[in-house]
């Protein structure tokens, strides 16, 4: 059995005099992607810097390809860190810094030759490679940093926002190019991005790390469906948080009583679920009035006052309701999460 | 509109003028025999001061010690610039103003108070009179001008190049060989030139840690001046000048040259 990519356990990487990230693990198969998806300032470059060897971590073991790399330096780690802006050495061709890893590695020049060849043509440059990278376009830039970066072959390729300065075009051809590389060359990838569709689109998993730590690590259906806690809902947009408590196995609030769940703790709770959990239904048990309509790529979303409380809901298939029409809503409960506390407390 | 181009053409010439004057007059008056006020041209001309540059004489010698001098404080000073420069850098607050500081002030204080003070120690370690200690008091302001240099370059230099360099395989030596020297041969050539042209320059830390030992050409200069040996001191002020534009136009060369061919 394959050893995993990258294995994180018990890892404290210190921020300056801050307390900085704390208890942070997780394991990443050969070429699984990982997404860490973040507020500014959660320390989501930090963590990659500590697993790339270019920050100092406090405690915790980082193993890459089942190599214990915690006290190994940047170079001999196996993992290659990009900026979010593409640093091309600038006194080297295109070639010459696609062959970079490989010279350094004392290649022969003919396997260097080959290599290169190969990356250039994976990502669409065989035609620049004499070429300064003064001279290249935004993209063609990012693409031979990727190009680069494969020809080292790393076990896990850390990403600092990859995509972010991007327009939605280069975005597209960027992260095309990425998943095209990771395909052929098979490491695992570290993303870190702060941008919720990015990490929907990139991530196999997605981990969210939040006041130091990382919140959750999850599936992107489960991560946007099961938020572990009220911090992480919160963080990821979860549009309708109904506050209530806990009481013999009963999460009970405005929109009636809803199971909680064997594992619950009494007490003040809220209640997170997503627009598509509500939807107009001439069967449904709630009763509501429109107060707006909006319209998005992905259908109208309906905003609902439902006993007082403002929800959001997706609109159906059916007649499109108008603002101030009185509808009955169904609420599918077994998508509904029961999270401790309320957000008062967060 | 038609005004101003006239005037800036007019202003231009004045500076080229003014630039270039004093070079034609220093080589008519190096030429010159028996050239007198109020002639204006010198009744005849003569290469003797010329042939004293160019076949041993002691203008030639004082020009090699010059050269060499200068040649070894531009490499120095560069080689001691750069990593001072580089840490200065890397500081904050006011360890890095205090550290600025000490690197300004062998540049700040008058020549003639640092070669006392030089001469001191230089006594001490027993290379006063040497060229090895005119070195070193060359030395001394020209690292001073490189850190200065440096410090301005490492403060602007983006370093996550390195970090990128050093995550794809490559050690910190690899990294400073392949990545950061090359990409600042043209900052390392202008550190050199510095330094070569505050050699190049010195007179007092010369005249007072070579003790009239050491004689390089600004000193001979001085001396043909003294003895009233207009000629000379005309060659050899045209032998000041040469070298330092040739020096500047042959790292300028090398850098572009470098820069336009992959390692």
């Amino acid at each position: 059995m394959n050893a995993p990519a990258l294995e994180i356990a018990g890892l404290s990487v210190p921020f300056g005099d801050a307390p900085g990230l704390r208890d942070i693990g997780f394991a990443l198969d050969p070429g699984e992607r990982l997404v860490l998806l973040g507020p500014s300032g959660a320390g989501k470059t930090t963590l990659l810097r500590a697993i790339a060897g270019l920050a100092p971590t406090a405690a915790g073991q980082l193993r890459i390809g089942g190599r214990d790399v915690t006290d190994r330096p940047a170079e001999a780690r196996d993992a290659v860190y990009l900026h979010q802006t593409p640093l091309l050495f600038p006194h080297l061709s295109v070639f010459e810094n696609v062959a970079f890893p490989l010279r350094i590695r004392g290649c022969l020049q003919v396997e260097i030759q080959a290599a290169c060849a190969e990356l250039l043509e994976s990502v669409r440059l065989e035609g620049l490679a004499d070429r300064r990278p003064h001279t290249l376009s935004g993209g063609q830039k990012h693409r031979a940093a990727l190009a680069r970066a494969m020809a080292a072959r790393p076990a896990v390729l850390l990403l600092d926002e990859p995509l972010t300065a991007l327009d939605p075009s280069l975005r597209e051809e960027v992260r095309a190019t990425l998943l095209s590389l990771q395909a052929r060359y098979r490491p695992a990838l570290v993303i870190a991005t702060h941008d919720l569709e990015d990490a929907a689109v990139l991530g196999e998993r997605i981990g969210i790390l939040l006041g130091g730590t990382l919140a959750q690590v999850d599936r992107p259906e489960r991560l946007f469906q099961r938020p572990a806690s009220l911090a992480v809902a919160l963080f990821l947009g979860v549009p309708n948080l109904v506050s209530g408590s806990v009481a013999d196995g009963e999460f009970r609030s405005p929109l009636g009583p809803i199971p909680a769940g064997p594992e619950s703790l009494g007490g003040p709770a809220t209640a997170a679920f997503g627009a598509d959990a509500l939807r107009p239904d001439p069967c449904g048990s709630l009763r509501g009035v429109v107060r707006s309509v909006r319209y998005g790529p992905r259908g109208a979303t309906l905003r609902v006052d439902v006993s007082g409380l403002d929800l959001d809901a997706t609109a159906g298939g059916g007649a499109m309701p108008e603002t101030g029409d009185e509808l009955r809503l169904g609420l599918e409960r077994d998508r509904i999460t029961i999270l401790h506390g309320t957000t008062r407390d967060v | 509109m038609t005004g101003r181009l006239p005037a800036r053409t007019v202003l231009l010439a004045a500076l080229m003028l003014s630039a270039l004057a004093p070079l034609g007059l220093l080589l008519v008056a190096s030429l010159g025999r028996g050239w007198f006020f109020p002639a204006l041209f010198p009744p005849s001309v003569t290469l003797e001061s010329w042939g004293d540059a160019f076949r041993g004489g002691r203008m030639a010698v004082a020009l090699w010690t010059s050269l060499g001098l200068a040649v070894c404080t531009g490499l120095a000073g560069a080689a001691v610039g750069w990593p001072v420069g580089r840490a200065l850098a890397d500081l904050r607050g006011w360890p890095r103003h205090l550290g600025a500081a000490a690197a300004f002030l062998p540049v700040a204080v008058p020549p003639v108070a640092l070669a006392t003070g030089l001469q001191i120690s230089a006594l001490a370690v027993g290379v006063a009179g040497t060229p090895g200690g005119v070195f070193l008091s060359h030395l001394i302001p020209a690292a001073g001008y490189a850190a200065l240099y440096f410090l301005g370059v490492f403060t602007l230099f983006d370093r996550r190049i390195e970090d990128e360099a050093r995550t794809l395989g490559a050690r910190p030596r690899t990294v400073l060989w392949r990545v950061t020297l090359p990409m600042m041969r043209r900052e390392v050539g202008q550190a050199f030139l510095l330094g070569f042209l505050v050699s190049w320059a010195q007179v007092a830390t010369t005249l007072v840690i070579g003790g009239g030992r050491v004689r390089t050409l600004p000193l001979e200069v001085f001396a043909y001046l003294q003895a009233g040996q207009d000629r000379y001191a005309a060659t050899g002020a045209l032998l000041l000048v040469i070298p330092a534009l040739l020096m500047l136009g042959a790292v300028q060369f090398a850098v572009e040259r470098a820069e336009a061919t992959p390692l």
